[in-house]
């Protein structure tokens, strides 16, 4: 088994690095051919160990060599594939492959084609180190590596200014969350004397809860920049000036869940402290909202998937946070499939209009490319979660947590949520796809997507109607190593009606943007989108803006400041400045050396006097 | 090799004696080759090093004025093994880097032979005297390199580094001469032996007196906040030679003295001055970042950025335990390694256009990606991303530092935002976007002569950083020898407390 580990680890590293030596030459098929097929790879591998858990075996654990050994502190590089680790690495190689095939008909005319797959390639590796690490220490080198393969991805056209200024906001607002869970592993390092997961997990019974307190908060504020949660969560939406495909696998399948992954995995330490857990879930519902209401008015399409993007992760997260850790997986599952599929659908559409973004300028596409528009009805049927597509499966369980554990207000806020995700979902659908075909007027020849790269994206198309009914197998093979989450005697009555009440007001959205005149005409109101409400969300609830007035700026001016008044007019001018005295003292002292010998005999009986008085008072007091 | 330390000491000057001989045209070989076979003589001491003991080792002890127990005393433990070996490395790789057209290059060559010297000698000499002679020379050559092979302001600059290091090694002397007579008190001896002081307790009141003597001595060497204005102005005029040296290795002789003198030497002294001095660090860390995203003179960001990161070499000595001084010393070699190629990457682009304002370049991607990605492993290194070089000294300096103070760190931690803050804003404004001025274009990537002074670094960016361990068991051995030292000599309770207790017979297998 140890030999597929290995394999679904380095497969990635090998084709990244394969990709790499011709970074700088010309676009060469032949390198997105390897990486594809490496990952496919890396995916077989992670599917024979899936497998093999399936079966019963045993939990594969290496250790494969020493890292960072210093004082008492010893971390190896671990890997360890449980029931957890094995589906994290299926979605992400699956995903992760279906990306690689369609991006090579999605970057064809990239003059950076080889070097976009060593990009991705690492990327892939990152997130497999990220997830097979049996260390926190490990978990951290792939939360550092996604985070500069995120940074070179968006940053990917870097002649342009809006991304390389995106790619920075990331990372820097990354590494903000990242120095919390530094944070987090030094209190872990100094309280349990190991980084390594198992040897933690075994002690956090034992340990005083106000540092499982401190531990759980601070680990958490490293899961709330990766997985862009409020107030961290900016960058996600402006992460989207990437290519798409980026966008599908970077920001919405796998690295933004990475939060949610370290909450999964850490469940031992975070079921022990409700408090906190309790506060994700809530921050997870307003998150869930906050980002839904953003979608509703935006006319990016990749920023309107990006805002649902952070809902959903929202959603896992108060799973997350109410103990109901198989279902959070089962959401992050799921949510990989349909919101990979449905950015990969945006990627067509924006192919065909020649990278325009803008949905108001669409309308009427399904007659031109018909499958990406069934693929894209597909995947918003999921996020809007109608039965039996697979969102239905994973979001409603959400719901019967957050109403079984009687956090009512938490139910309600995620079941507006839910009707609004449907609404803005069909938006987006009947503004590309129906209605009046607007795009004419702008002069734009849309057209269908290379025939393999519907093909590439089928696989996601089917998992997306058909993951949930594994339910109760995923549930069954997770638990075994997450706990049960039990529910209670009373929800099995309700939770019919409940189901009832959510589909209900899915269909409500949907209905709202089906039949609306205005997405279907195209004849969009002024007086609406002069209204407050409507420009408060279109400028995102000016957060951006407070964000560059309060944070921004100001460290601009104090940097400049700090320099030119502080360091050079204050510290450096100080020592010039003792300098100086000493420089015009001797100048002013230098007369007394005229060398006529009468001014020097006048100086010697000075100085002769000056001693005999110091003499007489040394004497006078030592006395 | 009996004298093994002797020969890597003097090496370097005799063959810089010699070099006078030397055809003008034949120095630029000649140099490379005695640098390259002292290196070779450093690994050759690397690996003749018995990694299972703790002691010094290499011992040389000759006396000199046996009245005044001053002696030529030498030896080596895993602290200042790999500053050696940094320092042979780097000089190697800065003479190398040293373009064809220099203006008196057998001059250069030749002082930066006598530099290597002094370097070397500072990391080996283990008596007060020798030491002090080592540290106060290195200070001649590289005013020379600043004064005669610098920018416009190079006089100022150079004077400006040779005083104000002056003056503080004078204190350091003054403190140095108080300590022997305290042993001669103690003892009835003269003596000078470090490894003898090591055994003198002193109490706390002369503990602080003789810690700040010392202090003012290695801080501003280090350069420590506020001390630290000389150094933008020696990186600013200095050739790139002369920066790479300074930020590789000059400016670790301040945190090495710290951690050879005044850590062993003072215990409780340490201990009574954690707060203080981190506070000080903390400065620099977050101070000095803002002024160096300030910049726009990219060789002065990479200057400030120097000073930022001794910072978080402060606080892991300060830590006073073992993770804490083992990361900071990894750190001085890491960042030894990632400023020196930092210097030597922006000297490619000065080069080239004789500027080193970022408002010149922009868009540099594009014209020079080599260049570029090598740029981007080292400021990756730089901020301290796992599996480079960066991250572990960083990472095991906060470590340790937590034991201490929980807010101290998170404050120092800040480290890991600011420092991306101005290097990605660095690297954004001069390799993204649109090729701004027409006559970048045409500008070439890497020579044949870069390549092979940058690649040998950036392959040891990634080395380590995957696998530190070479270089972190001997270092970690010495430094915990240092820290039971510390722990023995320790009088007040809260210095027993403060510095942990070491296992010593668990290290010797």
């Amino acid at each position: 088994m140890e030999l597929f580990l290995y394999t679904a680890l380095f497969a990635p590293l090998a084709g990244s690095l394969f990709a790499g030596i011709f970074g700088a030459s010309p676009k060469n098929i032949i390198t997105g051919l390897v990486t594809s097929s490496l990952i496919f790879l890396s995916f077989v591998s992670s599917l024979f160990l899936f497998v093999h858990l399936y079966n019963g075996g045993e939990i594969v654990h290496v250790e494969m060599m020493d890292w960072i050994m210093a004082g008492d502190l010893s971390v190896p590089f671990g890997f360890v594939v449980d029931n957890v680790s094995s589906t994290m690495m299926l979605v992400v190689t699956l995903v992760s492959t279906v990306v690689h095939i369609y991006s090579m008909g999605y970057m064809e005319h990239d003059k950076g084609f080889n070097r976009f797959f060593s990009y991705l390639s690492a990327f892939v590796f990152s997130m497999m180190v990220l997830v097979m690490s049996d260390n926190f220490l490990g978990l951290f080198i792939g939360w550092e590596g996604v985070g500069l393969c995120s940074w070179l991805l968006i940053g990917f056209w870097y002649h342009k200014e809006s991304a390389t200024w995106a790619a920075n906001e990331a990372f820097i607002m990354n590494r903000i969350a990242d120095l919390g869970m530094l944070i987090g592993i030094f209190l872990i390092y100094w309280n349990f004397g190991s980084l390594q997961y198992d040897e933690v997990f075994s002690q956090v019974a034992e340990t005083d809860t106000t540092i499982l307190t401190w531990i759980g908060i601070f680990l958490f504020i490293g899961a709330m920049g990766k997985s862009a949660q409020f107030p961290l969560h900016t960058w996600l939406a402006d992460a989207m000036e990437g290519p798409t495909p980026v966008s599908a696998l970077i920001h919405a399948a796998t690295m933004v869940t990475a939060g949610v992954y370290l909450v999964i995995r850490a469940n031992e330490l975070y079921s022990l402290i409700p408090e906190v857990g309790y506060f994700i879930a809530s921050l997870g519902a307003f998150v869930a909202f906050f980002a839904a209401t953003m979608a509703l008015v935006n006319r990016d399409i990749k920023r309107v998937i990006a805002y649902s993007t952070l809902s959903q992760l929202g959603y896992m997260f108060v799973a997350g946070g109410l103990g109901a850790y198989w279902i959070a997986l089962f959401h992050l599952a799921t949510h990989a499939f349909f919101k990979a599929l449905l950015f990969l659908g945006a990627g067509n559409v924006m192919h065909a209009m020649d990278d325009e973004l803008n949905i108001m300028k669409m309308g009427g596409m399904r007659k031109v490319m018909g499958w990406t528009a069934i693929l894209m009805i597909v995947a918003s049927l999921a996020l809007a979660g109608i039965y039996p597509f697979a969102g239905f499966f994973s979001k409603d369980k959400i719901l019967e947590v957050a109403f079984d554990s009687n956090h009512y207000i938490l139910w309600g806020v995620l079941w507006v949520t839910a009707g609004l995700t449907a609404f803005y979902s069909f938006r987006v659908v009947m503004l590309v796809f129906f209605g009046k075909e607007r795009y004419k007027d702008f002069g734009f020849h849309p057209h269908e997507a290379h025939k393999f790269m519907l093909w590439a994206m089928s696989p996601l198309a089917v998992l997306a109607i058909i993951a949930g009914f594994f339910e109760h197998q995923f549930y069954n093979f997770v638990t075994g190593v997450l706990p049960h989450y039990n529910f209670s005697e009373e929800i099995h009555h309700v939770v019919g009606q409940l189901i009832l009440v959510t589909t209900g007001i899915a269909l409500t959205g949907i209905g709202i943007a089906v039949f609306s005149n205005m997405y279907r005409e195209g004849v969009f109101s002024t007086v609406l989108q002069n209204n407050f409400i409507y420009r408060f969300l279109d400028n995102q609830w000016y957060i951006p803006k407070i964000y560059d007035e309060v944070f921004a700026k100001p460290y601009i001016e104090l940097s400049t400041l700090l320099w030119n008044r502080v360091d050079v007019k204050i510290v450096d001018a100080t020592v010039d400045g003792i300098a100086k005295f000493l420089h015009t003292t001797g100048e002013k002292t230098r007369g007394m050396q005229s060398g006529n010998l009468s001014h020097m005999l006048r100086w010697v009986v000075a100085g002769f006097t000056l001693l005999l008085v110091l003499a007489v008072v040394y004497t006078y007091y030592s006395i | 090799m009996e004298h093994i330390l002797s020969i890597l000491i003097f090496f370097p000057a005799i063959a810089g004696v010699l070099g006078f001989l030397i055809n003008r045209d034949g120095i630029r070989i000649y140099a490379i080759t005695i640098t390259m076979l002292e290196f070779l003589i450093s690994l050759v001491l690397w690996f003749q090093f018995d990694s299972s003991q703790i002691g010094i080792q290499f011992v040389e002890n000759i006396p000199l004025i046996p009245e005044f127990g001053v002696g030529y005393f030498l030896g080596l433990d895993g602290i200042s093994l790999f500053l050696v070996v940094l320092t042979t490395f780097m000089t190697m790789i800065g003479i190398v880097s040293i373009p064809e057209n220099t203006k008196d290059m057998r001059e250069l060559l030749l002082t930066l032979l006598f530099l290597e010297t002094t370097m070397v000698g500072v990391f080996v000499a283990l008596d007060a005297i020798l030491f002090y002679i080592f540290w106060e020379l290195s200070l001649v050559p590289m005013l020379y390199i600043i004064g005669h092979w610098g920018g416009e302001k190079r006089i100022y600059a150079s004077i400006k580094f040779f005083l104000y290091t002056f003056a503080g090694s004078l204190i350091m002397l003054i403190g140095m001469l108080v300590m022997a007579y305290l042993y001669f008190q103690a003892t009835g001896i003269w003596s000078f032996n470090l490894l003898e002081w090591y055994r003198l307790q002193l109490p706390v009141d002369y503990q602080l007196w003789l810690f700040g003597a010392f202090f003012l001595g290695f801080a501003i060497k280090v350069p420590m906040f506020p001390f630290h204005t000389w150094l933008p102005y020696a990186h600013g005029q200095a050739p790139t030679v002369g920066s790479v040296i300074l930020a590789a290795i000059l400016l670790k002789m301040g945190t090495y003295g710290f951690i050879r003198f005044s850590l062993p030497l003072y215990p409780d002294a340490s201990v009574y001055f954690i707060t203080p001095v981190a506070i000080l660090s903390i400065i620099m860390v977050i101070y000095t970042a803002m002024v160096a995203y300030a910049q726009k003179d990219i060789k002065q960001l990479v200057a400030y950025s120097s000073i930022s990161h001794m910072g978080v070499v402060m606080l892991g000595i300060f830590a006073l335990n073992p993770e804490g001084i083992t990361g900071s010393i990894f750190l001085m070699i890491s960042h030894g390694i990632v400023s020196g190629a930092l210097f030597l990457l922006v000297g490619v682009i000065y080069e080239r256009k004789h500027t080193k304002m970022m408002s010149e370049f922009g868009g540099l991607a594009s014209v020079m990606p080599r260049y570029a990605l090598i740029f981007g492993i080292m400021m990756m290194a730089s901020v301290g991303l796992p599996l480079t070089i960066g991250f572990v000294g960083e990472f095991l300096s906060f470590v340790g530092f937590y034991k201490i103070s929980h807010v101290m760190t998170i404050l120092g931690g800040t480290a890991v935002i600011v420092g991306a803050i101005y290097m990605l804003g660095a690297y954004k404004k001069t390799f993204f976007g649109q090729v701004t001025k027409e006559e970048n274009r045409k500008l070439s990537d890497l020579n044949f002569r870069e390549y092979a002074t940058l690649i040998p670094l950036t392959l040891l960016v990634i080395f380590l950083g995957v696998y530190p361990k070479p270089v972190l068991e001997p270092v970690d051995k010495s430094v915990k020898a240092v820290v039971s030292i510390m722990h023995q000599k320790a009088i007040t309770e809260e210095g027993k407390n403060t510095i942990p207790l070491i296992d010593l017979s668990k290290e010797i297998k």
